[in-house]
């Protein structure tokens, strides 16, 4: 291993000498990434939009099943209240 | 690397308010930092400046994330290393490393490095760089960066530890396998020069 140690170090002190590439942005890079990054719509919106649907999801399930069980007497006596109905026109015909 | 007087907790608010010209300035400013890693650990076929393109977006995409318990720059180096491992683990396969694949100068510093006691010559220091990076291309992501940070770059465990996330015993005891895998690399390299 030890004389893997000083090959390995010879080698990697001689890279680090290597000039450093250039490390400056391409023309129009920064503006194409903040185009793309900022142009998408804000992910918190996104998320407060996503968190209002399924609230609204909700409250529209809770009122069906409140309208319903508020109505539900009528649903279920329906058919009484149709028989307590007198048929209009026989009444009209008997009347005249 | 990135700029020690400029101020990312201002920029990062304007960023948060969709100031453009925040983000132009944060990614010219972090660009350097940015690419030193892609480039260390690009995968092949794969242009830098695409793999580049990829962290930024990371970056903004996640920036509501940031909650300031580590430097900026640490945490966009996070996102940096993250990108191009999982880059590099997408490739599967790693080529196998032949002298026939070096060119005439890689060849030479390999040479030098493997039968001389003498250091490499200055002017060989380009070849030397694209060597290592080959050499380094042989090994799984994670040892490969740790070998790039240890000793390329010549950071500390406990940078590297902030840089990564890794805890500094993971980094030595990555640092030392990848060292192992190395040397078998040296060995197996030095016995096919004698035959």
């Amino acid at each position: 291993m030890k004389d893997f140690a000083s090959r390995w170090e010879k080698l990697v002190t001689a890279a680090r000498q290597a000039p450093p590439a250039d490390t400056v942005a391409p023309y129009g890079f920064a503006t194409r990434i903040a185009a793309r990054a900022l142009g998408e719509p804000q992910p918190a919106l996104r998320a407060v939009f996503g968190r209002f649907s399924v609230h609204a999801l909700w409250v529209a399930g809770v009122l069906m099943l409140a309208s319903m069980a508020a109505n539900y007497v009528a649903f279920a006596g329906g058919e009484d209240d149709e028989q307590g109905l007198t048929d209009p026109v026989s009444e009209v015909l008997s009347s005249s | 690397m990135a700029d020690e007087t400029f101020d990312f907790a201002v920029c990062l608010e304007r960023v948060r308010q969709r100031d453009q010209r925040a983000a132009r300035e944060l990614v010219d400013q972090l660009y350097p930092l940015v690419i030193r890693i892609v480039r260390a650990h690009l995968p092949r076929r794969v242009a830098e400046e695409d793999l580049a393109q990829e962290v930024f977006l990371k970056m903004f995409t996640r920036l509501d994330q940031y909650k300031g318990a580590v430097a900026f720059t640490h945490w966009v180096s996070r996102i940096a290393v993250t990108t191009c491992i999982d880059q590099l683990r997408a490739q599967k396969s790693r080529p196998e490393f032949r002298w026939a694949d070096l060119s005439e100068q890689e060849a030479e510093v390999l040479d030098s490095v493997l039968t001389s006691e003498n250091a490499v010559a200055a002017n060989d220091a380009l070849a030397a760089r694209e060597l290592v990076t080959k050499l380094l291309g042989q090994l799984k992501p994670e040892d490969r960066l740790v070998l790039q940070l240890l000793d390329l770059e010549q950071h500390s465990v406990a940078e590297i530890s902030g840089i990564t996330g890794w805890n500094p015993s993971l980094v030595k005891v990555r640092a030392f396998r990848a060292r192992g895998k190395l040397k078998k690399l040296f060995e197996e390299l030095e016995r096919k020069e004698r035959s």
